[in-house]
């Protein structure tokens, strides 16, 4: 056979054995919420493999890009077809994952000490994956999309001092559209994030291995679960083919970003109830409730576009960024941390997480808050003021809410721990069967 | 068995994918054969998985990576006090250097407007044909754009025709003046965010962006009425020529679209 010849051959000259039984036989624990960033690596992989296919169907050079995405489009090139909803849902469905696998790590406190380092590098994957995205997204060069480049310009424009450099670089011009702005979105796209991410992933993994899972409550001293192989990698492959379906289906079933529909970008032409892809949704709320007002330092504005479309954004991401040191700061705990945190056990961490995902519902929510008052027959402006205040007040209320929720939770069990209160005892009697004790009066 | 069953089914759905790829049939068939394939491999793997009865209770020990030891190596002189800032300021240095070719990439001013408007030019639709003066009928709207100028980034404008009797009445009086027959045109590029200001509701003469709900008031100057607009639209003064078609008096009254730090109002 030639499988083992190869690996001897390999192991004669570099040794691989040895590493790639201990890789082999590792332990990993089981349980069902560490497959979701699985979905998110099987998600990736499908991107890069669809995406390299892409390439070649592609017009990069920007003068008919909108036309050679519109061949993919066509039902009568089915490979094309496929490959382009395959890639785009994929796309939706990896910053979904992340999003949720990152909930897991958030909730049951795996980011704590030692593995502070791999939910940073996680968290700024999430961060390029919305960018990839977004690019992507952008690469076309349909209505839709155009009119979201326009807005994601003007936002560059707003940054004070550096903002027509800013513009300017990622433009390629220096009116809109610039010459080179697909050229630019496409080398983003497809080389400097990609690889930005690929590199991230390949530490991320590494450290996984290198620190080991975390675990929930069982010995904390030992790694409990299966092997690697077969046992483990059987359930990935499962994950993966389950994954791949998933996408097929949807692919075909369920047409995404029907470019044939909203036509090539004009500057003038916009529809009503255009919304974007759902993970820059909430960045679009933002824009929609921020404040109209254009303030001046020495007579420079500042446009309003500024304070939602990327102050809002960079606080929340160096906050969740930050978030391992800042816990540490609150609990004062340095300990080492191998064993999970059932999520309902730590109240302050189910108030913050609760408070964001409130926030983040409802920006997503504004995103389309025209449709919503012609809906409810409100008048959007009255919305809008809803929206803003829920914005503010909403976060601390469910927060304090659902702490409140998990710190009864927590006592409840700690009583329960300590003396049951429907507790009775068991005693063995003289034939060996067991009978329930009655209950002493007090 | 159950195992042998599903990697038939991948075998199966595998290759009916390339015979479907191969006959160029619907997408539909195509990705059908996909699914077959992909879910015959989970469940090969998903029932290989349960066939092994693997107990969960296999362990590896835990190791704590940190702190190192400490180096039984002496430090070198060179990383010591003045020479280790020294070592530092230099990486700084090409630090520094660092941002000369980053910001060489983009050129100051680095944003240009562009509209194509002046005294005299004729509006135009976007076949690049002009507008008569009885084009539009009152609560009438058009994209218009300076003729042979419908490409260029900040020309779009809306026209808008309304009763010429409600302006005098808005008490707008430079309106009124440049309004031959009611006729008033603003920039179509948002003061926001440069959405095209695409929607007009003519019971309330007013100006609506389909991107973040902006309102503007046709009767008063485009005036921001509501949403996060900063600013009015700019507003293009227009006039007759002698063949009855409609011009431009001159540019828009204000800058197109959003504002930034070297655009001084």
């Amino acid at each position: 056979m030639i499988v083992p010849r190869v690996v001897s051959w390999l192991d004669e000259r570099l040794g691989t054995n040895a590493g790639a039984r201990y890789l082999l036989k590792k332990v990993y624990p089981d349980h069902w919420s560490f497959y979701l960033g699985e979905f998110a690596l099987y998600f990736f992989i499908t991107l890069v493999g669809t995406g390299i296919w892409l390439t070649f169907a592609f017009d990069a050079a920007g003068t008919n890009a909108y036309g050679s995405v519109l061949e993919l489009a066509n039902r009568a090139h089915p490979i094309g077809y496929v490959m382009r909803q395959v890639h785009h849902w994929a796309a939706v469905c990896f910053v979904a994952a992340i999003l949720v696998h990152m909930g897991r790590i958030f909730f049951t406190g795996a980011f704590r000490k030692p593995r502070e380092l791999n939910w940073m590098i996680g968290f700024t994957m999430l961060a390029l994956a919305s960018f990839t995205g977004f690019t992507g997204y952008s690469l076309p060069n349909d209505n839709l999309s155009g009119t979201g480049l326009r807005i994601a310009y003007s936002v560059a424009l707003s940054i004070p001092v550096i903002g027509r450099w800013a513009a300017s670089v990622f433009n390629g011009g220096d009116t809109f559209p610039g010459p080179l702005l697909t050229t630019h979105l496409y080398t983003l796209h497809v080389y400097y994030l990609p690889i930005a991410i690929a590199t991230l992933l390949a530490v991320h993994l590494f450290l996984v291995i290198y620190q080991k899972h975390t675990q929930f409550v069982r010995d904390p001293r030992v790694v409990v679960g299966r092997r690697f192989w077969p046992d483990y990698a059987l359930r990935t492959i499962a994950v993966l083919g389950s994954t791949a379906a998933v996408l097929a289906l949807l692919a075909t079933f369920v047409e995404i970003n029907p470019i044939e529909a909203y036509g090539p970008y004009h500057p003038w032409i916009a529809t009503n109830g255009a919304v974007p892809d759902w993970y820059t949704a909430f960045l679009e709320g933002a824009l929609r409730l921020g404040p109209a007002t254009e303030i001046k330092i020495f007579g420079h504005p500042i446009p309003p576009v500024f304070w939602p479309g990327l102050v809002l954004p960079l606080l929340v991401f160096l906050f969740l960024l930050a978030w391992p040191f800042i816990e540490q700061r609150i609990t004062r705990d340095l300990a080492w941390h191998d064993v999970l945190d059932t999520p309902t056990q730590v109240p302050l961490r189910v108030g913050v997480g609760t408070a964001l995902i409130f926030d983040g519902l409802l920006l997503t929510l504004a995103a389309a808050d025209d449709q919503t008052s012609a809906a409810l027959h409100l008048r959007l402006e009255t919305l809008v003021w809803v929206y803003r205040v829920l914005l503010l007040v909403g976060p601390f209320i469910a927060g304090a809410l659902a702490a409140r929720i998990a710190a009864e939770l927590r006592a409840r069990i700690r009583e329960s721990a300590v003396y049951p209160s429907d507790a009775t005892t068991i005693v063995r009697n003289e034939q060996g069967g067991f009978e329930e004790e009655e209950p002493q009066p007090a | 068995m159950k195992v042998a069953f599903f990697l038939a089914l991948t075998i199966a759905g595998a290759l009916g994918a390339t015979v479907a790829a191969a006959l160029g049939v619907e997408p539909a068939i195509f990705s059908g054969a996909l699914v077959v394939a992909f879910v015959g491999l989970a469940g090969a793997a998903a029932s290989a998985a349960i066939a092994l009865h693997a107990p969960d209770d296999l362990t590896e020990p835990r190791v704590q990576r940190g702190p190192s030891a400490p180096s039984p190596l002496p430090d070198e002189a060179v990383s010591r006090g003045t020479f280790g800032k020294l070592w530092f300021a230099a990486i700084g240095a090409f630090a520094v250097l660092g941002l000369v070719p980053v910001i060489s990439l983009a050129r100051k001013p680095g944003r240009r407007s562009v509209t194509g408007w002046r005294a005299g030019v004729r509006l135009v639709d976007a076949e690049n044909k002009p507008i008569a003066r009885d084009r539009l009928v009152n609560g009438g709207i058009e994209t218009v754009f300076p003729q042979d100028g419908i490409e260029l980034p900040d020309a779009p404008a809306v026209l808008i025709r309304v009763p010429p009797y409600l302006l005098p009445a808005a008490g707008n009086a430079p309106a009124a003046a440049a309004a031959p027959d009611g006729y008033l045109a603003f920039s179509k590029i948002c003061t926001h965010a440069g959405c095209p200001v695409a929607l007009y509701r003519h019971e309330s003469h007013e100006l609506y962006c389909p991107c973040h709900q902006s309102r503007f008031d046709v009767l008063n100057g485009a005036k921001n009425l509501s949403g996060p607009a900063p600013r009015p639209l700019p507003r293009l003064a227009i006039g007759v020529d002698a063949e009855g078609y409609l011009i431009a008096s001159g540019d828009f009254d204000a800058p197109v679209g959003p504002d930034d730090w070297d655009r001084r109002l």
